[in-house]
Formats: C-alpha cells, sequence, structure tokens
C-alpha cells in the first residue's frame, strides 16, 4: 500500500477504518495488565499477575500446546496436498483438475457453522470427536482452500518458459520440479504456511462442534473461559496470541516483504 | 572436452543439418502447420517468417519438443528426434522472455546445462567464464536476472543455451522485447557469434528487416503452410507470391489483365510485367522502384495520375497517386533536392517492367 499517493479525504477516512477495526485489539492490551478480579476498563491498578496466571493455568497451557501442534500438523499437511494439486491445477489444465480446484476450495464457500455441524454429523458416526486426528482433518476442510489458492495463483504468475527452458538444457520432468518450480515459489509457500497456521491457530467455529473436555484448542478454551469466568487472564491470553500473529506477520513480511507474497 | 579449449568451439560450417518433413500440428478446430518440409544445411541461420498466429512459433516449439507433433518427422543430423523428449534433444533455446532462472545467479543460470549434462566443477567453471566472455558480460556472474538490462539478460540466455553446445540453436523473436537501437546491437551480436560457432539456427521472427538483414535463407509462413523459402534477396526481388511480396518490404497490389504474352492493361494504359500470364492477375509494384516525374525516367511502363497525399517519414516521402480508379503508393529519398509536386496537381509515374511483379489473380 502507498500512503504517499493518497490525498488527506483519503488518509483520514483510512485512519477513521483502521481506528475503528483495532480499537477493541488495542484495548486488550491495558486490559491485559490490570490487577483487578473481573475484566473492567480502565483497570484500577496495574499488574503482572494475569500473564503469570496463565502458565499456573493448566488447562489453558495444555490447550496452547495443543493449538500449536494443531496448527503445525495442519499446515505440514496442507502444503503437501495443496502443493502436487496445485501444480497439477495449473500446469495440466483439464476438466478433471478443475473439478479438482473446485471441490478443494469449496469449503471457503460455506457457511463456517454449516461446514462445523456436518464435520460433527460425520465425525460422531466415525468415532473422532475430541481427538487430534479429527481436529486435524476438519481444520484442512478450511486451511486447504486458502493454500490451494494461495499457491495456484503463484504457480499462475510463474512463467512456464522457464521451466521450457531448463527442459531444453536437459532436466528431466522431476529435475525441473525441484530446481526450478520449486524455489521459484518459495514465496508463495511462505505465504501459504504462514496463512495455513494462522487460519488453524485462530479457528474457533468448527473446533467448538469438535473439542471435548479432553480435548480442547486455545481459542475455544479462551471462549469458555469468557463465558464461564471473564477475568483479565483472557485479555493476556489475548495479548500473547496477538503477539504471535504478528510475529508470524513480521517473519514473512521480513523474509519476502507482504505485499510481494500476499496482494500479487 | 578439455577445459582449456575456448568455448563454444565448433568451427563455421560444422553445424548439424535440420530436416523437417512433412511436419504438422492439428488442434481441435484448426491446423497450426500444415504438411511443412524445410531442409536446413549445417551452420546457416534461417529465419522463420510470418504473421503472427502463421505456424512460426508453433514450429519452433514442435523442434524443440516442447509440444508433441501430430504427423511429420524432424531429423537433426539424420536421426529422428520426433519423439525424444525435450531434455534429451540436445537444442539451446532462447526464449522472448529471457527466461532466465530467477532464483539462481548469472553464473549459475549460464551453469545449469552443463550440470544436466554431468560435467566436473572445474570445466563447469571454465566454460561458463569462456560463454559468459563471449557475450561480453564478463564480471556479472554473481548478480542476479533482475539486476541486469533486457539486452544484458537475452546475452545471458544465449550465452546458457550456447554454452551446452548444442546441435541446433533455435530462437524464439529473441529481440522483440528490446527497444530499436540494441536491438540492431544484439541482431549483429546474435549473427556474429552464429557464425563464429558455426551452429545451426532457427530464428522465429515477424520482424522482416531482422530476417532480411541476420539470415542466410528466410522461409516465409502463413496460415501455416510455406509460403516460400529463399535467400533474403530471392524473397525480396522475386516473392513467390503477393503475400510474400507484401509481408517482405512494401508493394502495390494492383489488379490487371493480362493477354498472356507479358502485356497487361491496367486502367487503360498497356503495362509490361515480368511474366506472361493472362486473364486477371495481381501486379504488384514496390512504391520505391517507381519515379515520379522524372524527365530523364528509363522505365518501359508509366502511367499518369493526381497527387492525392503526402507523408513525410523522414528518411523518405511517401507519395499517394491516384489513376484511374487505382492508389499506387511511391516513395522517394528526402535526399533528393527537387521539389515535391503539390497534392491536386498531375504527375507521371515511371517503372521498369523488371520491376512489376504479376501473380495470377488466386494466388495467396
Amino acid at each position: 500500500m502507498d500512503n504517499n499517493r493518497m490525498g488527506l479525504p483519503m488518509k483520514l477516512l483510512v485512519s477513521i477504518l483502521f481506528l475503528y477495526l483495532l480499537t477493541p485489539v488495542i484495548l486488550v492490551f491495558p486490559l491485559s495488565f490490570s490487577d483487578d478480579q473481573t475484566l473492567a476498563f480502565p483497570p484500577s491498578s496495574w499488574s503482572l499477575r494475569w500473564y503469570r496466571a496463565i502458565f499456573g493455568d493448566g488447562r489453558m497451557m495444555d490447550a496452547f500446546i495443543t493449538s500449536l501442534g494443531l496448527a503445525t500438523v495442519v499446515t505440514l499437511l496442507s502444503i503437501v496436498v495443496a502443493l502436487p494439486a496445485s501444480y497439477a491445477i495449473v500446469r495440466f489444465p483439464s476438466k478433471v483438475t478443475n473439478a479438482l480446484f473446485n471441490l478443494l476450495t469449496a469449503p471457503l464457500l460455506l457457511p463456517t457453522i454449516v461446514l462445523g455441524l456436518g464435520i460433527l454429523i460425520v465425525f460422531a458416526s466415525l468415532g473422532v470427536m475430541g481427538s487430534f486426528s479429527g481436529l486435524v482433518m476438519a481444520h484442512m476442510t478450511v486451511t486447504l482452500p486458502y493454500a490451494l489458492r494461495v499457491l495456484t495463483t503463484f504457480l499462475t504468475g510463474l512463467n512456464l518458459t522457464v521451466e521450457e527452458a531448463a527442459a531444453t538444457l536437459g532436466a528431466r520432468p522431476m529435475v525441473v520440479f525441484r530446481r526450478i518450480t520449486l524455489p521459484a515459489m518459495t514465496p508463495g509457500l511462505i505465504a501459504a504456511t504462514a496463512l495455513c497456521f494462522l487460519v488453524s491457530f485462530d479457528e474457533v467455529v468448527i473446533t467448538l462442534f469438535l473439542a471435548g473436555p479432553r480435548m480442547t484448542t486455545l481459542p475455544v478454551e479462551l471462549y469458555h473461559r469468557v463465558e464461564m469466568q471473564p477475568d483479565p487472564l483472557v485479555a493476556s491470553v489475548s495479548a500473547l496470541i496477538i503477539g504471535l500473529t504478528l510475529a508470524v506477520v513480521l517473519i514473512v513480511d521480513r523474509s519476502l516483504g507482504l505485499n510481494k507474497t500476499f496482494v500479487k | 572436452m578439455p577445459s582449456d579449449q575456448p568455448s563454444p568451439s565448433r568451427t563455421a560450417g560444422t553445424g548439424v543439418p535440420l530436416h523437417l518433413r512433412g511436419l504438422t500440428k492439428k488442434y481441435q478446430d484448426f491446423v497450426g502447420v500444415d504438411n511443412l518440409n524445410l531442409d536446413i544445411q549445417g551452420g546457416e541461420l534461417v529465419a522463420l517468417l510470418g504473421p503472427s498466429g502463421c505456424g512460426k512459433t508453433t514450429t519452433l516449439r514442435m523442434v524443440a519438443g516442447l509440444i508433441p507433433v501430430t504427423s511429420g518427422e524432424i531429423l537433426v543430423g539424420g536421426r529422428d528426434v520426433t519423439s525424444t523428449p525435450t531434455y534429451q534433444r540436445d537444442m539451446g533455446l532462447v526464449f522472448q522472455s529471457y527466461a532466465l532462472f530467477p532464483h539462481m545467479t548469472i553464473a549459475q543460470n549460464v551453469a545449469f546445462g552443463l550440470e544436466m549434462r554431468g560435467i566436473g566443477k572445474d570445466e563447469i567453471k571454465a566454460r561458463v567464464r569462456d560463454a559468459l566472455r563471449m557475450v561480453h558480460l564478463e564480471g556479472k556472474e554473481d548478480r542476479k536476472p533482475t539486476q541486469l538490462s533486457g539486452g544484458q539478460q537475452q546475452r545471458v540466455a544465449l550465452a546458457r543455451a550456447l554454452v551446452v553446445r548444442p546441435s541446433i540453436l533455435l530462437l524464439d523473436e529473441p529481440l522483440s522485447n528490446l527497444d530499436a537501437k540494441l536491438r540492431d546491437e544484439m541482431r549483429r551480436e546474435i549473427r556474429e557469434i552464429q557464425q563464429k560457432t558455426g551452429i545451426t539456427a532457427l530464428f522465429v521472427t515477424h520482424d522482416q528487416v531482422e530476417a532480411l538483414a541476420m539470415c542466410d535463407k528466410i522461409v516465409v509462413m502463413q496460415a501455416g503452410k510455406l509460403m516460400q523459402a529463399g535467400t533474403p534477396r530471392e524473397i525480396y526481388e522475386a516473392p513467390a507470391n503477393p503475400f510474400v511480396a507484401s509481408f517482405v518490404g512494401r508493394a502495390n497490389r494492383l489488379t490487371a489483365r493480362g493477354d498472356g504474352s507479358g502485356r497487361y492493361g491496367l486502367s487503360g494504359v498497356e503495362i509490361r510485367g515480368s511474366a506472361g500470364i493472362s486473364g486477371n492477375v495481381t501486379m504488384m509494384i514496390r512504391p520505391h522502384r517507381i519515379t515520379i516525374n522524372d524527365p530523364a525516367a528509363a522505365g518501359e511502363n508509366g502511367l499518369s495520375g493526381r497527387l492525392t497525399e503526402v507523408t513525410y517519414v523522414g528518411d523518405l516521402v511517401q507519395l499517394e497517386v491516384a489513376s484511374g480508379d487505382q492508389t499506387i503508393m511511391v516513395e522517394r529519398s528526402t535526399r533528393s533536392q527537387e521539389a515535391l509536386p503539390t497534392i491536386g496537381e498531375s504527375v507521371s509515374l515511371n517503372w521498369s517492367a523488371a520491376d512489376t511483379m504479376v501473380f495470377s489473380e488466386d494466388a495467396p
């Protein structure tokens, strides 16, 4: 985004929009340093006690570990599936690959609540409710479309002649993919990885249907906590989640440039 | 091959001949290349010339193995490579878009083909250095492609294609992305390198000047068919049909009637032509071979008309003359000091019978 080229009214409008969008998020930070027993703004005194409380809270820590592991596994599997799929879809366009693309991206079009309910019904009969593998499968229905979209868009922009040039120089198809296509796709892969990770880590609706007392994720645990006992702990956990998200975005930005990766 | 040899080290004339036999590419609803026969001698630079969609790039891509052939044969040095996969065809290809590997340095780009051939590190290093010297890019080894200008990138592409000493060099509109001045320079450079290495080369272009200036032979294509193959001089001086006459160089296209003895009726005037065809004919005359109001005009053919338009294009003035129901374009060098006739004035045109190209009216 090029702020310099905007006129003053546009700048003002953008600032108001950003303020509107970000105020609730920014408010989380002062709240997380509260010394009060309940969520109230402004806090009457300040402390780090709710940050310390997180580490003493076994349920919250378990949920965090689960979320981290889940997001990692989901991201890896999504990329492993989406990379060859996107290659086939872009490089060998046909009715079959077109149908594959539509099938894999369809979940994006469905309301998440409907998707969650559908998955609940199927999983209940399969007996994978509240299990890690169940959550992995459920999350992948949402992350795969993102991974596939990012990678196909990126591959479409990649110059096919570069692969052809490698072939004329004596590279077999697998060598072309490994030496030319894959390295050239690195920015797209990083973008897809970051997106999958964040989407999975942040997923609430579908997870709500599937998580049980044995296994829950951080956002779901947070949601229950707000319902049961809304203390500033939820604010300090939220602040940490925002920090993690920013870290991921920053890594992408530093290694590739955010605009280049996501807006393309 | 020993690494102390300069690379590429083919000497002129040692290139491999390339033969296309009945090469055809059919798509669902049209024919891209229609029964193309072509014989290219070793060491020749041959242009495939034609408007876009004429099948020239399709032909080149079939030769490279990038698209499958519907029927016909491709013979490289007598060996049938029609069904050989691209990576075993041993062809160097230079693309219009350069197609350099963006994530590799210039040296890595040039070394890629050598690596694929399993050549040792030391020899790769030496050959990459020689190849970059050949295209005047010493010292740019560690740059990335995006750090070079278009002309430099195309020179890297040329070095990358030639360093593996391919049997055939294929060039797909390599100069079309460059500006006019650079194009002239690269044209000369490519020709020089091609002659020095003696490699057989196929050059796809839609630019007649490029084809005329660079190539040993020109193959003019239209709608998937071969229109004419010959030396630049043959193509320009003796075009096989009106399409070639108007695609290579400019030409007036007039309709006349012939009596079979070389005399033609054009707007009620008798014109002498280069062939004896009877019935309706297409008559083609190059605009710069016609003189206007020249008292010493030597040509057998004369026509009078009225000047309707004058366009100044720098080194030339283009004059449009209406004669009867025909419009004739005349070109005069701006070097001439004589005053131009004014618009609306009556003028006389003269040209020779040898410059009057005549084709039967159903020629393409």
